[in-house]
């Protein structure tokens, strides 16, 4: 999998144009796919984009940069292409970087023309954006992995837990709403309006994106700085992905959220220190969305088939050839929940729960990537006294 | 749009009474939650076979749980309920 990398600044180049950015054109000897992704999905592209690398059935090199999910969604949509020369992220090739892993900077590139991505993404339902309602006829929509959102105060911060109530008042009234220890509007960290992360908590507490009050921050990693260096941390909030967050526990805290008509709060995972996403599995954490995987087809044939590869392989889907890595491990490692490991569903953002039991469960498999306690579930290597044995689980079905 | 999330946060609010306290909340018949953590508050109801949101959100579980301790949102409404959002 060598990279053919051609060198703007080779030669006279260099003379002419110094100011020109240092990332040489996205040229590559294996394919290439073009991703728009949220920012809370960069982790997934990393890890992804390292097992395609070195998937010898079929390498492919992902390629991507992130943006807010309406804008992802509005970009496929529209058709409207990233411009020739942006800057995109991608994993380095082995002859670059071999042993290269998702703790290690990326590598960037320049589109060497302009493209519609091959693949955008939101991190909620669709609908949750102006206009995502109703795709047009040559965009398929495939739901992926679930993704939780989470409050998040500093280290400092000896709060535990915020109702639907608190957070509407906070949120939605800043100061006047007098929620101690959260009047500061200063000290609120948001994100904009087109922020996924925004938009699902805005459908979880009745409180319209637009009309927020506090800090709004373009990224999440503005939002970590800001709960990590403010000069108050007891009266600091702000709003986070889950797997944003998990990367961040050794210096934040998580808030237990109370959802409306609720009796306890409870964290994303069944204990604050634990990593199993059981209570959003089970319903128990109520803030949180699918993860939407959009491409451009004619019919439903796929403009390319290498997206279709990629986007089959998030969605939990057999693809041919099969990839030489375990999907689900890399889906539960960066804080996302495979739909198959879930036990309830919605219909739209922030919409009411009912049970869910997926076509082919991987509840067994899923645990035992997440969680060090004693699992109930049965192992087999061939059948099942009950359910299916899948993965090396007895899934229930 | 504005209307509808103020719509639901009404309703829902006035159907559920909840005044940010738990020890408040209406619980309805069911079997105790053995999992409690031993969090302040008083022990809830759960559901064993949760079928509805209501039900599934209060499912029992033993999951780390949180009681509300703090006391309602000053600006709650006398019936329970939520005011009007301010204009941005």
């Amino acid at each position: 999998m060598t990279r053919l990398r051609l060198l703007l600044l080779a030669g006279g180049a260099s003379l002419l144009a110094p100011q020109v950015a240092a990332a040489a054109p996205c040229n590559f000897t294996d394919p290439m796919v073009v991703a728009q992704v949220g920012d809370t999905q960069n982790n997934l592209m990393k890890r992804l984009g390292r097992a395609l690398r070195d998937n010898d059935a079929k390498p492919l090199v992902l390629v991507w940069r992130t943006s807010g999910s309406c804008t992802n969604i509005n970009q496929i949509y529209q058709q409207t292409p990233i411009a020739a020369a942006t800057v995109m992220s991608y994993v380095p090739s082995v002859a670059e970087d071999a042993g290269w892993t998702p703790s290690s900077p990326v590598l960037t590139c320049e589109l060497p023309a302009a493209k519609v991505p091959d693949i955008s993404n939101s991190a909620l339902f669709n609908s949750a954006c102006p206009g995502g309602d109703a795709p047009p006829a040559n965009v398929r929509l495939a739901q992926g992995p679930v993704q939780a959102y989470v409050l998040a105060v500093p280290e400092a911060s000896p709060e535990t837990y915020i109702t639907y109530e608190e957070a509407y008042f906070v949120f939605g009234f800043g100061a006047a709403g007098m929620i101690m220890p959260w009047i500061d509007e200063a000290q609120v960290f948001i994100r904009t309006i087109t922020k996924s992360t925004q938009l699902a908590w805005a459908a979880n507490i009745s409180v319209p994106a637009s009309q927020w009050r506090g800090v709004p921050n373009e990224g999440s990693p503005m939002v970590v700085s800001a709960l990590k260096t403010t000069p108050t941390p007891a009266k600091a909030i702000g709003i986070l992905g889950a797997e944003v967050y998990d990367a961040e526990r050794a210096s934040l805290n998580i808030l237990a959220f109370r959802a409306l008509g609720q009796y306890a709060a409870y964290y994303p995972d069944s204990t604050s220190t634990a990593t199993d996403k059981q209570n959003v599995r089970d319903g128990h954490y109520t803030v949180w969305s699918p993860t939407v995987w959009m491409e451009t087809v004619t019919g439903t044939t796929p403009l390319s088939p290498d997206a279709r590869y990629v986007i089959d392989l998030i969605t939990n889907k057999s693809v041919t050839p099969r990839q030489d890595f375990d999907v689900e491990q890399i889906i539960a490692a960066v804080g996302l929940i495979p739909d198959c490991a879930m036990t309830v569903t919605r219909s739209f953002e922030g919409g009411l729960l009912s049970p869910y039991a997926a076509a082919e469960s991987c509840v067994c498999h899923y645990e035992s990537l997440v969680s060090d306690e004693d699992s109930t579930c049965q192992t087999c290597t061939d059948t099942c006294a009950s359910g299916v044995c899948r993965n090396g689980f007895c899934e229930v079905q | 749009m504005k209307t509808l999330f103020l719509g639901l946060a009404l309703v829902f609010a006035a159907a559920c009474g909840d005044d940010g306290n738990a020890a408040s909340i209406d619980a309805p018949p069911g079997n105790p939650d053995a999992g409690t953590d031993g969090a302040s508050g008083p022990d809830a109801s759960c559901f064993e076979n949760p079928t509805t949101h209501t039900e599934i959100i209060n499912a029992c579980t033993d999951a780390q749980k949180i009681y509300a301790t703090r006391p309602a949102p000053p600006l709650t409404l006398p019936d329970g309920g939520l005011p009007a959002l301010p204009p941005p």
